[in-house]
């Protein structure tokens, strides 16, 4: 029997080809480095043991909100889980998170000596803060915007009219919106921050965390001090976290017996100052150079 | 030096200044380096990373400029950065990563779209050596197969010219030699320019077609490696037996004679060249003295003797200056 030429295959050159395609520019380089920063950080590509904390807490997160959904699904006239209380729930599950993937994001880049080589590429100092900035962001949006988002899109399909109650709800969506959102930067920035100071991911684990138990722990000390000058004590929120997010959430949805006595804007404020601050700070701190 | 073109620089300084504190690292550094496979040599301390980090825009200069492919290194440094590569001396891989991945996303943000990425990193590690290794974690990689790697993530995005930091550090001979032949192949096939920064002469020797030699933070030697022999150069000689009586000769017939250098034997001499007329004094002393003639070569300045040479006069120049700075 013959065989035809090339029926088993092909001898390929693999010599060396130089590359001639495109080159993008910053945005590509920045989103890449998102990307590859979020996916190390989630364990992707990774054994198996760096995943496994990430997907608990993205199961602690999941679960109370398919549990509410269900009870919805039987029991229509039964709030379970109401959007005040679903926040309050997931601080302290958003905050392990972010004490989990910040020190992921910046400090392991200062353990791998990385620096050098991510500025010895076009990316510049500032767009590699940017980066690490969005891909904390965004990891974080999802935790605490969208597990809130699937529980607002099951209230709203569950309901006896659907599109009536999803219309009705717009001003609920937007309120969870800007909770999650201004929860996933705050959280984020603060655990950034913290993590670009330090090569060693357990201290940073450890400064954050320990710094949102001290904080609350400053923040009740504060209230008690101030406790005859109510115009100062009820500033004392800012020290915390915890109780930032509270008042943040209690006022958005009216909720007035939560969190601080103090008008939205006033929380919006403190938030966005934070975020500012966090963000100065760490593109100073990587702008200096020798 | 010789002369070069131009616009077939691949780096150009002027003056340039690097001070860390009272530290100076780079003292008014003066450089028209061809396009070329380029050794940076110099001890410990000499200012050559220093010289590097400038280069590739990571570290400011406090005077001077520096040009590198024709672009200012501090003002152009991004579009600079897209054309050059960088191999740090230090351990720079992230222990939990493929070297595939790795090296996709050093191609992705150098600019190369995602696609495009993973291709040329399998490509690129093919070239290094690392085929069947490259979805392998590098934790387990030995230091050998980390340094492809980083050879591999400073070509991945295929520069016109790659900065390599002492690539051959922490390497037993096989390795060293493998990673050699590796440089040898970016520079001659692949068409790199290459600047190989290293404090091992046989390195630079074996891989370089230029020398840079930094001492004190200042240029002491800036010339090509192998420089055309000609009738001008002086005479390397080696004779047989005691060469005491050829050499009283040799003076005698008013030629002066000096060692070989430090990797010659004790035997061997280098005869200033006087023309023909040395040549015929030569073989009259050997005839005369009856020594018998073994060596009779044009005198190659190796690259030990330069360095050695350069380094030394260049220390002294320079504590001197660096003293006079500090007062």
């Amino acid at each position: 029997m013959s065989i035809a030429p090339g029926q088993y295959g092909e001898i390929f050159d693999r010599g060396y080809r130089h590359y001639d395609g495109p080159r993008l520019g910053q945005a590509q380089a920045i989103w890449a480095l998102a990307r590859y920063s979020m996916a190390r950080s989630l364990g992707m590509r990774r054994p198996w043991t760096v995943k496994i904390i990430p997907m608990v807490l993205y199961a602690a997160v999941s679960i109370p909100v398919l549990i509410a959904i269900g009870i919805r699904a039987f029991f229509p006239a039964f709030e379970f889980l109401a959007y005040p209380e679903f926040f309050g729930a997931i601080f302290l599950l958003v905050g392990i998170f972010v004490a989990l993937i910040a020190p992921e994001m910046m400090s392991s880049d200062r353990h791998d000596r990385l620096l050098p080589l991510y500025f010895s590429r076009p990316i510049g100092r500032s767009s590699y803060v940017l980066a690490k900035l969005l891909a904390t962001g965004l990891l974080t949006l999802s935790m605490s915007l969208l597990p809130a988002v699937v529980l607002w899109l099951g209230n709203g399909l569950l309901a006896t009219e659907p599109v009536t109650a999803l219309r009705a709800g717009l001003g609920d969506l937007g309120r969870i919106v800007v909770a999650g959102t201004m929860i996933a930067f705050y959280l984020g920035s603060i655990g950034l921050l913290i993590s670009s100071f330090t090569g060693r991911k357990s201290v940073a684990v450890g400064v954050i965390i320990l710094g949102f138990v001290l904080s609350e722990s400053l923040a009740i000390a504060l209230i008690e001090a101030f406790r005859d000058q109510p115009d100062l004590m009820r500033w004392a929120f800012a020290i915390s976290p915890s109780r930032t997010i509270a008042t943040l959430v209690g006022q958005l949805f009216g909720e007035r017996d939560i969190g601080a006595d103090v008008p939205l804007n006033s929380a919006l404020l403190v938030m966005a100052a934070v975020i500012a601050i966090c963000c100065a700070v760490m593109f100073a701190w990587y702008q200096r150079r020798d | 030096m010789q002369d070069v073109v131009p616009d077939a620089l691949s780096i150009e300084t002027a003056g340039l200044v690097k001070r860390y504190g009272e530290i100076v690292a780079l003292d008014r550094v003066d450089l028209a380096v061809p396009r070329a496979a380029v050794g940076l040599l110099g001890p410990n301390g000499a200012g050559k990373s220093t010289l590097l980090r400038i280069l590739l825009g990571l570290s400011r200069p406090n005077g001077g400029s520096a040009r590198v492919l024709g672009r200012d290194a501090v003002a152009d440094g991004r579009e600079l950065r897209m054309r050059v590569g960088y191999m740090p001396e230090t351990d720079t891989l992230p222990d939990n990563a493929t070297a595939a991945d790795f090296v996709a996303h050093m191609a992705e943000m150098s600019g190369v779209p995602r696609r495009a990425a993973r291709q040329r990193a399998a490509d690129v590690l093919y070239q290094v050596g690392l085929n069947e290794e490259r979805y392998r974690l590098v934790k387990g990689f030995s230091t050998g197969m980390k340094q492809r790697v980083k050879l591999a993530q400073a070509i991945v995005h295929d520069p016109e010219l790659v900065f390599l930091d002492e690539p051959t550090n922490g390497l037993d001979p096989l390795g060293r030699e493998e990673m050699l032949d590796l440089i040898d192949r970016i520079h001659r096939q692949l068409g790199i320019l290459v600047v190989l920064s290293s404090h091992i002469l046989d390195d630079v020797e074996r891989v370089c077609d230029y020398v840079v030699v930094l001492d004190g933070g200042q240029v002491v030697a800036s010339q090509p490696l192998r420089v055309p022999e000609d009738d001008t150069a002086d005479l390397h000689v080696r004779v047989d037996g005691d060469p005491g009586p050829f050499l009283k000769r040799l003076e005698e017939l008013s030629l002066e004679a000096r060692p070989a250098g430090i990797e010659y034997t004790s035997d061997e001499f280098v005869v200033a060249r006087d023309g023909n007329r040395s040549l015929d004094a030569i073989r009259d002393a050997a005839a005369a003295t009856d020594s018998p003639l073994r060596l009779l070569r044009p005198a190659k300045r190796s690259l030990e003797e330069l360095y050695v040479d350069s380094v030394g006069a260049g220390a002294n120049g320079a504590r001197g200056r660096r003293r006079a700075n500090k007062r």
